[in-house]
């Protein structure tokens, strides 16, 4: 093997080095990407979920351009091993990302794995899941003294700006 | 003699008294009555240069014309500030406007003549085939291959280099390849270009024309194992030099996965008709 110093500097390198080689380190991102579409919102460790989100996301722009294209085709059977979501990604993904031209996915961070390696966490999902939500949205609460009088304030004026016009 | 010199010096100088006199007369003449063109003996007319004369190419309109915009001018996938490539652009059409740097692909044939200070008459011109054409931006380089008494010699020309005078495409054609460095373990007859060969007549519009010729190599070893995969040679004639299992020996290197790998993708689509727009309404100016 040719000892290269390229094989020991990394400056620019955008890609991680997963599993035992670059074939692993796709079917990995693969494996994970499949359970992403299937499920919405998966856990898997920090890096594997850093990964996989660039994939997701060109995933669905690939997704945007129609089951007709035939690229977009290959791309989706080669990314997703279960085959029944290939349907699931062009008719339920895609419309749903129509929008919008990026950011179709979340990642938040959990608490480290309670085994022996302590490995960081996190959680990776597409915006839009069903699921609730994973910052819960505070809501306000309407029936304190200020909110009371405000929600007055604010129906005077829009009595006045009807009595106008 | 010397008297005779002596009266013509007083002839001479008597006449251009007069003369002076003469011309004197005539100022104060024509002050005086030609008062309405005043401007026709005190200043010369302002010299108005006769305007540019644009010339329109009736015989080929502008949209059949081949679109092409030279591989150096698209900036490569990095993270620096794209004000430095707007900027080697802005040097790169300068000097296009000076040099004529024609069209060509790799496989094509040309001449290129450039300043020499060892040489007789200062300038030396090579013939070639290009076989590689590398670099962004200043820096664009393309390497052309010939064989001049049975040796192969191959020039590595820059293509924005002060030095060069000249770039004559005697034949444009494209190959299956992106890179013919193959030709080096190809046998001689491929790389051979005759030194005095007339330039043969191409057309501006269409498409270029796609020589799709495989070529003979020599017997291994070769520079490089262009049988394998990575390299993905269209143009050479591997059923005569290598056998099925060498061939199926060689695929044990192929990265299938690489092609649907998102992550190497460089969709230069968009970029290339910002940038093709913009040399062209530089050189037009």
């Amino acid at each position: 093997m040719r000892l290269t110093l390229q094989m020991l500097i990394s400056h620019g390198r955008v890609a991680r080095r997963m599993g035992l080689n670059p074939r692993s380190r796709i079917d990995m991102l693969r494996n994970i990407l499949t359970g992403l579409v299937r499920h919405e919102r998966i856990e898997t460790t920090l890096a594997r979920a850093d990964e996989v989100r660039f994939y997701a996301e060109k995933l669905v722009d690939y997704a945007k351009k129609g089951d007709t294209d035939e690229k977009a085709m290959k791309m989706a059977s080669f990314w997703l091993t279960e085959k029944d979501l290939v349907p699931k990604l062009f008719k339920v993904l895609a419309p749903r990302f129509e929008t919008q031209s990026n950011g179709y996915t979340r990642m938040a961070r959990l608490p480290n794995r309670q085994n022996l390696d302590r490995a960081k966490m996190a959680v990776l999902e597409y915006k839009g899941n069903p699921y609730p939500a994973l910052y819960p949205v505070k809501k306000e609460n309407e029936l304190t003294l200020i909110n009371q009088l405000l929600k007055g304030y604010r129906e005077d004026r829009a009595q006045q700006l009807a009595a106008k016009s | 003699m010397a008297a005779c010199v002596k009266g013509l010096d007083k002839f001479t100088f008597s006449l251009r008294l007069i003369r002076n006199l003469q011309l004197q007369n005539e100022r104060y003449l024509s002050t005086s009555l030609c008062r309405s063109a005043p401007e026709s003996n005190a200043d010369p007319p302002r010299f108005i240069p006769p305007s540019k004369p644009v010339i329109i190419d009736k015989t080929q309109p502008e949209a059949s014309k081949r679109k092409f915009l030279s591989p150096e001018f698209i900036p490569p996938r990095q993270r620096t500030d794209p004000v430095k490539f707007s900027m080697e652009r802005k040097d790169m059409i300068r000097r296009r406007k000076v040099l004529d740097i024609p069209e060509f692909y790799v496989g094509s044939i040309l001449a290129v003549t450039m300043a020499d200070p060892n040489a007789s008459g200062k300038v030396n011109r090579f013939v070639g085939i290009c076989i590689q054409r590398g670099g962004k931006g200043l820096g664009a380089t393309f390497v052309l291959r010939n064989i001049i008494n049975n040796q192969g010699v191959e020039i590595c020309y820059e293509v924005y280099s002060p030095r060069i005078q000249k770039i004559e495409v005697l034949k444009l054609e494209k190959r299956l390849d992106d890179n013919l460095m193959y030709l080096r373990d190809a046998l001689p007859e491929y790389s051979t270009v005759d030194p005095d060969m007339k330039p043969v007549n191409y057309s501006h519009t269409g498409e270029v024309p796609v020589n799709k010729i495989k070529v003979r190599m020599r017997p291994k070893p070769w520079s490089k194992r262009w049988e394998r995969p990575n390299f993905d040679i269209q143009g050479i004639r591997f059923d005569l030099c290598l056998t099925p299992e060498q061939m199926a020996h060689a695929q044990k290197w192929a990265k299938p996965w690489e092609e649907y790998d998102m992550l190497k993708e460089y969709d230069t689509s968009q970029l290339e008709k910002e940038i093709f727009l913009e040399v062209q309404q530089e050189m037009n100016k």
